[in-house]
């Protein structure tokens, strides 16, 4: 119950402040937000399996965020930043995925 | 673990950390952690995980917005300077009018006057300075009709053939043998043709006069039309636009019509003027000065 009302009480945050972002680091906040929703969905699993850690979460968590944004970040030096985000959306996408479905063999048990 | 980098990213949704810390957990290896600070970090984490959403949510949303603003702007600049240049364009006429009444009555004053004044009238003529109407030949181009079997779904990513729109060159043809079978004074979509107007491509509008005209292009001749046609459908350039536009689906269409009514063409800016004799005034005065 604590982490969701964290969760809305930043989405309040920053929807009520209004924070602005650095230009140079806007192209990278679509891409941790996925990661971020990565890290979100399998520590949700996690607990529903019954081996949650907060200290494994909050690590997944920072590291996924910050690598995912590093290799944009990397691939827009290289010149392959559009592909290397697909490429990341791509996995994150599958294991979001995977994680939803096992949330929902969890919850309905079907 | 599946062979492949596909398996192992399907097969392994959650991190293995999580297995890891309860594995240890449950063989007594680790301390017990306090349970309190774990939360409070969850929660904070969660808080951040919102409030990322939240900002990239907004960032996008304006992005969106701030385009369509732009947008909605640069339309309306558009309006505005459109109607000014039209307003501008529409002074222009009634000044010139009034520049031609007043030159009119000083010319006929005189004798040396009336013959400048009717020789002035013949070059403005066939300057196309002057609004001319008359029997003659009306000729359509029109691109070709989007075909049926095109996928409506891709639409605009589709490429269209630039063979099946009429280029700068087609209606460089049908003027050059217009001109060549005798026409008097040509327009295209209202675009007196004069001495110096070019007929252009830009991007995907043809300019005439560097006004853009667009599809489908009315090309007015004035003539005899029985003589114009004859001689433009004779002509071998005409055949193989004919030909070209049968293949692609290119309209085509001429027809004579007993009376067509040309605008005036924007007049050239005067470059050189010179003082009439009193002996010759008639005589063509001009002196073209090189770069003028």
């Amino acid at each position: 119950m604590i982490p969701i009302l964290g969760l809305a009480a930043g989405v309040l945050l920053g929807l009520f402040f209004d924070p602005t972002v650095p230009v140079w680091l806007q192209p990278y906040l679509p891409i941790a937000v996925v990661a971020a929703l990565d890290a979100v969905f399998g520590g949700f699993r996690a607990r529903l399996d019954g081996i949650f850690d907060a200290k494994v979460f909050v690590i997944s968590f920072v590291s996924n965020v910050v690598v995912a944004a590093l290799i944009v970040f990397l691939g827009d030096q290289l010149g392959v930043g559009a592909q290397l985000s697909t490429a990341v959306v791509v996995v994150l996408g599958i294991r979001i995925f995977g994680n939803a479905a096992a949330i929902r063999r969890h919850v309905f048990r079907a | 673990m599946g062979a492949s980098l596909l398996d192992a990213v399907l097969a392994e949704t959650l991190d293995p950390a999580y297995a890891q810390a309860a594995a240890s957990r449950s063989s007594g290896g680790g301390p017990p952690r306090p349970r309190r600070w774990g939360r409070v970090v969850v929660a904070l984490t969660m808080a951040v995980a919102g409030l990322l959403v939240a900002v990239t949510y907004d960032q996008a949303a304006a992005s969106v917005q701030g385009r369509d603003e732009v947008r909605a702007a640069l339309v309306d600049d558009i309006r505005t300077d459109s109607s000014v240049t039209d307003d501008l364009a529409a002074q222009l006429e009634s000044l010139r009018s009034d520049v031609t009444r007043t030159r009119d009555d000083l010319l006929a004053a005189s004798a040396v006057g009336q013959r400048a004044r009717d020789a002035l009238a013949r070059a403005e003529e066939s300057a196309g300075a002057v609004p001319v109407s008359g029997p003659g030949l009306l000729v359509t181009l029109a691109n070709a009709d989007p075909s049926a079997d095109e996928d409506p779904v891709g639409g605009g990513t589709a490429e269209e053939d630039p063979r099946e729109q009429v280029q700068d060159g087609d209606l460089q043809l049908v003027v050059n043998a217009l001109w060549a079978a005798g026409a008097e004074a040509i327009s295209i979509n209202g675009q007196r043709l004069g001495p110096t107007t070019a007929i252009r491509f830009a991007g995907e509008a043809v300019l005439v006069d560097f006004r853009p005209v667009t599809n489908p292009y009315e090309i007015s001749a004035i003539g005899d039309p029985d003589s114009l046609s004859a001689e433009f459908l004779a002509s071998p350039e005409v055949g193989a636009l004919a030909v070209i536009s049968q293949t692609f689906g290119l309209r085509f269409e001429y027809a004579e019509e007993e009376r067509l009514s040309l605008p005036a063409a924007s007049v050239p800016e005067l470059r050189s003027a010179v003082p009439a004799g009193p002996d010759d005034p008639a005589a063509p005065t001009t002196d073209p000065t090189p770069g003028g």
